[in-house]
């Protein structure tokens, strides 16, 4: 595909559809001269809004021109972690509603043992979970401080088929 | 050990049973009765990208928590031997499995669907056009008549040419579209029609004899599909609505913060959740003596109300704090420890 050209402000109008849009961003994500282009396009566009009344909501078109290189550094979310009790607009269920057994030494000085609630109810869903407390570790005797193998576990959940039967991937689980 | 009652573990059974084999919902789908007229579109697509030959590139770009991320995939499906995918511009050729993340989901299991149908309304919505190709557009609704999919599916008996996710503001959070295809010329397929499918709970009953307690359900009618210990020692859990995946690994352990690197740490009650911008909006804590670890294709907010909804332990236990000794130390505190 050649550069993007008069496209480009078409794109970050929203004018082009959606298989024309699908193009320009699989351009975008190699092509740096388009990339700089849309953003010099965009902010010029941002300028002439603010000039005349209120600044546009941030739209879809807004949003999906802020692609950049997967891992560019990109501006936080506003409100990743409201502190209310809702959470990214749905009711927080209670916690604890997964929960591994309480593995920590036992009979010894007895820190002060959560009760483990039966049951537990999701927005709308009922659901339950059983608890009983016993002692089970399962990532080896000696839990330490540690790193999650990020890239293992994004191997494993890409290539996981759900409601496939088997759940277990079919790659070698390496990087 | 506590022995358990053996009415309590059929109890157990009986409880992933209904989650795993029926309706969680008032209603069960009857494709006859009720209002899902696309289905059977779908299950036509979801055949087609196992058994027909194609070949053609996607483009996929999920708009995540704080940015959105793009890639350009070759991708060419041999009937029997599978779904071959390479990302542009110099990945390797990977094969996948055509109902995974890594397959852009597009051929599901029947169960699969079957989780779609009883979490949404599947309707279809007349003739449309994707990959320069005519398309039927079947839409997905939840339960408030609000779009949470939109599939367009080859009229040539092709694959799914594209795939939008929507999250509960109506904004598009996750595209993949066939840019272009070439399809093999249709022949007459030996085989299962569709690939049957199943929930993979097998192991769950010892987990939770072991103590464990697995919700069956997250937020966002993310419904629990896989329970396992991988040989490496996590305890891995698969949950899906029939659209989106979230995958949930626990390990024991506490976390190193200091060393999670490029990952920008949250506060919330006090307590750090990590995360890192990435497709899979990667999200990381540590809760009790375990770390969790959260990836998932799904809405952002699903995901939020997800990992919400998973243990957190706002301040850490003593035990955490203190570290391995801390039982000499209680000991001493404590008379009768
Ligand atoms: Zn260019």
């Amino acid at each position: 595909m050649s550069h993007l050209g008069e496209r480009v402000s078409a794109l970050v109008d929203g004018e082009l559809n959606h298989h024309e849009r699908d193009r320009a961003l699989s351009h975008l994500a190699f092509c740096a001269s388009c990339r700089a282009e849309v953003d010099a396009v965009r902010a010029l566009k941002n300028r002439l809004r603010s000039l005349d009344g209120p600044a546009m909501p941030a739209d879809l078109t807004m949003s999906l021109l802020r692609m950049g290189d997967p891992g560019d550094p990109l501006p936080p979310r506003e409100r990743p972690f409201p502190s209310s009790r809702t959470f990214g607009g749905a009711p927080i269920p209670s916690m604890h509603s997964v929960a591994p057994p309480d593995n920590r030494p036992r009979g010894r000085a007895a820190g002060p043992r959560r009760t483990r609630r039966v049951g537990y109810v999701a927005v709308g869903v009922a659901s339950a979970a059983v608890a009983i407390g016993t002692l089970f570790v399962v990532g080896g005797p000696e839990p330490g401080p540690r790193v999650p193998p990020v890239d293992m576990f994004a191997n494993q959940h890409s290539n996981t088929a759900p409601y496939g039967g088997s759940a277990r991937p079919s790659f070698s689980p390496t990087p | 050990m506590i022995r358990l009652p053996a009415a309590l573990i059929l109890a157990v059974l009986m409880l992933l049973g209904l989650v795993a084999g029926s309706p969680a919902y008032a209603s069960p789908p009857d494709e006859a009765e009720n209002d899902d007229t696309g289905l059977h579109l779908l299950r036509e697509a979801a055949i087609a990208g196992r058994n027909r030959g194609y070949a053609g590139t996607r483009h996929v770009t999920v708009w995540g928590r704080s940015g959105a991320f793009s890639s350009v995939l070759r991708v060419r499906n041999v009937p029997g031997q599978g779904l071959f995918v390479r990302t542009e511009p110099s990945g390797p050729i990977r094969r996948v499995d055509p109902g995974s993340p890594a397959g852009s989901m597009a051929a599901p299991s029947e169960a699969m669907l079957e989780v779609l149908a009883r979490n949404y309304r599947v309707v279809e919505a007349g003739g449309e056009h994707a990959c320069g190709r005519p398309a039927r557009l079947v839409r997905v609704l939840r339960a408030d008549g609000t779009l949470a999919a939109r599939y367009w599916l080859d009229e040539a008996g092709g694959p799914v040419l594209r795939r939008e996710l929507l999250d509960g503001h109506g904004r598009v959070v996750h595209t993949e579209a066939l840019l272009d295809l070439v399809l093999d010329p249709a022949r007459r397929v030996a085989g299962p029609a569709l690939v049957a499918g199943g929930s993979d709970v097998g192991e769950a009953p010892r987990l939770l004899s072991m103590g464990w307690r697995l919700p069956t359900a997250l937020p966002g009618r993310l419904e629990l599909f896989a329970v396992h210990v991988l040989p490496t020692g996590y305890l891995y859990l698969g949950y899906s609505d029939g659209l989106s995946v979230v995958s949930v690994f626990v390990q024991s352990g506490v976390l190193d913060g200091e060393q999670l690197r490029g990952w920008h740490a949250q506060q919330r009650d006090g307590h750090t959740i990590w995360m890192r911008n990435s497709a899979e909006q990667e999200t990381i804590w540590a809760s009790g003596g375990h770390v969790y670890t959260v990836l998932a294709d799904a809405p952002a907010d699903t995901v939020d109300a997800a990992v919400a909804a998973l243990p957190h332990e706002p301040v850490p236990t003593l035990w955490n704090r203190l570290g391995r000794g801390a039982h000499r130390l209680l000991s001493w505190a404590n008379p009768f420890g």
